[in-house]
């Protein structure tokens, strides 16, 4: 059976002016997936989502949406998703609950607001006025209203920025229950750990192209051979004296000559030998860590820049 | 029309819990219909006279701060961004602003006319309905050109700037707030290009000649070309965000919107008077 991927993008273009802000980019989204757009500030993820929303035209190449051409069947298309934006305001003096009765008026399908106010912990907050909301308490309101229409096809723009942790994981518990009810997801975002927790699949997106796509683990393995051993000794090591191990890309002690940080593409029989030279040499172990490579590692090896640059 | 009904019921609550709206809306002009009748509204011309400054007052105000500068603030502060991921045009939010605009000038109108006959016995215009009308066909019609300002406007220092460009010669030369009379050569030719002119006019000829709406045709066809052609406008140049920036010669579409008033302007000049 051929299953039509909810999200289709080939050859996506979008220029501002003479600012080529999306280069061509290729990517297929599934029913139930949660996919995410990884990237720095400026890589080109809100031009990417904010095209396939029917929000701005596609400079060039392909784009469908559940069907739909989001520059041609913007109405139809909006009328299906949900859209939690990047950055957005909703009048001072309106009401939580009359929010979301407003924004589901416009909508041919809308769920009722009690049940959405009660699911995203907003129901004693009802009565209350927009301007009195916590940042927290404004996200959760945002996701109430990309649901209101009970859309099968989410997009989060950044939904976590400027969120402190402990509302960042209570939003994140949330994308998980979407997850589960099977709806897909795009989400964007520059926090690492939210893209390795809640993403099936992620496409790191830099200067308008998409220099890696895959799940978390399929990208983190594409670096497993620079896993990081770190050993702490009691004593110092004599640099001159260090061996080349077996596997290992590079090695280097810090100041004191009592760490070393060796990189290896077997980490398991680096760490064995190097256990078996401290023996040799007496030394005494004090610690060890053995780092995988993260998303946030893979970024930088491919693309040379700080998530958060 | 389910979108329409909600945007409105939700801008007249929204509206009733701004404290700026009732204040430029209901109390700021009440005191100064009050001050200025407590000076000056010794006669029945002269209370007339008040009337006319408060409406045109009210008119000028719901339709370039209240439209104009309300919807480059909702765009400024990315309200508007929220209602463009949902499937709505711009017209249920530019058909809201004007009938918001309009429930809430509308008692006000009323309770001026009330307290003008009841406290200093003005009397009744002949054809009060038809004055109502005028004066909300006006409203309407300005409350375009406050959201074509809106459209074309980059910013709120841009509009802010237009507006008072618009704002204050209207005020003061359409006769409202100075009298018609005194505006003499060149004065009276750009007197007679001033919009708010045939608004004063209008209620000139229904309050104290005794007018009917429908002898003041010319001045209604006006009032409702333009608002339609300001809201054609502000449909096609509607901005939904603040990044959304429109060419400076875009500006001229506010010019294109004031046509009805420019081709009446060219027949006063012309001699050719609808209504002395």
């Amino acid at each position: 059976m051929n299953i039509q991927p909810v999200i289709a993008v080939q050859s996506l273009t979008k220029t501002y002016d003479k600012v080529e802000a999306v280069k061509g980019i290729d990517f297929q989204v599934a029913e139930g997936e949660v996919f995410g757009l990884l990237g720095p500030n400026g890589a080109g993820k809100t031009s990417t989502i904010e095209i396939l929303e029917g929000l701005r035209p596609r400079t060039g190449g392909e784009a469908t949406v559940l069907g739909f051409d989001p520059d041609r069947q913007k109405q139809q298309l909006k009328d299906r998703i949900g859209v939690c934006l990047q950055a957005t305001n909703l009048p001072g003096k309106i009401r939580v609950q009359e929010a979301l009765d407003l924004f589901g008026s416009f909508y041919s399908r809308c769920i009722s607001s009690e049940q959405l106010l009660k699911r995203l912990q907003l129901w004693d907050k009802r009565s209350a006025y927009y301007e009195t909301l916590s940042g927290g308490q404004k996200q959760r309101l945002a996701l109430a209203l990309a649901l209101v229409n009970d859309p099968q096809l989410l997009f989060l723009d950044e939904p976590t920025t400027g969120l402190d942790p402990q509302i960042r994981l209570e939003i994140h518990g949330l994308i998980e229950e979407m997850k589960s009810e099977k709806r897909t997801v795009v989400l964007t975002t520059h926090y690492i750990e939210e893209a390795e927790r809640l993403c099936d699949r992620v496409a790191i997106i830099d200067a308008g192209k998409i220099v890696a796509i895959g799940t978390p683990r399929e990208l983190q393995q594409k670096s497993a051979e620079r896993s990081r051993i770190d050993i702490v000794c009691a004593q110092p090591m004599n640099a001159a004296a260090l061996p080349q191990w077996p596997d290992a890309l590079e090695s280097k002690l810090d100041g004191d000559g009592r760490t070393l940080t060796v990189y290896s593409s077997r980490p398991a029989r680096t760490l064995f030998e190097i256990m078996k030279w401290l023996d040799q040499q007496g030394m005494q172990l004090e610690d060890v860590h053995l780092k995988r490579p993260t998303l946030e590692d893979v970024f930088v090896e491919l693309t040379g820049k700080k998530l958060r640059d | 029309m389910k979108q329409y009904l909600a945007i409105i019921a939700m801008d007249i609550r929204l509206a009733l819990r701004l404290r700026a709206v009732i204040f430029f809306n209901y109390l700021f002009p009440l005191i100064f219909f009050f001050t200025f009748a407590a000076f000056m509204g010794r006669t029945t011309e002269q209370m007339a006279y008040v009337v006319r400054m408060s409406v045109t007052l009210g008119v000028l105000g719901s339709g370039f701060f209240g439209a104009g500068i309300r919807a480059i603030q909702d765009r400024e502060l990315n309200i508007l961004r929220r209602y463009k991921v949902t499937p709505i045009t711009p017209a249920p939010l530019l058909v809201g602003s004007m009938v918001t605009g309009w429930l809430i000038f509308l008692p006000y109108i009323v309770l001026l006319l009330y307290m003008a006959h009841a406290l200093y016995h003005l009397p009744w215009p002949k054809d009060w309905l038809g004055l109502l009308v005028f004066i909300s066909l006006a409203l309407i019609a300005f409350r375009a050109l406050g959201l074509v300002i809106a459209s074309v406007a980059n910013n709120m220092q841009e509009g802010q700037i237009l507006v008072q460009l618009f704002y204050f010669p209207l005020l003061l030369l359409g006769g409202a707030t100075v009298p018609s009379e005194v505006f003499h050569g060149v004065m009276r030719t750009i007197h007679n290009f001033v919009p708010s002119t045939y608004l004063v006019d209008g209620m000139i000829n229904m309050m104290s000649k005794g007018q009917t709406l429908f002898q003041n045709w010319v001045g209604v066809l006006v009032m409702v070309i333009t608002a339609f052609i300001g809201g054609f406008i502000s449909f096609k140049l509607f901005r939904w965000e603040k990044e959304e920036k429109i060419r400076g010669s875009a500006k001229w579409w506010v010019v294109v919107a004031l046509l009805p008033f420019i081709a009446l302007g060219v027949l006063e000049s012309m001699g050719i008077s609808f209504f002395k």
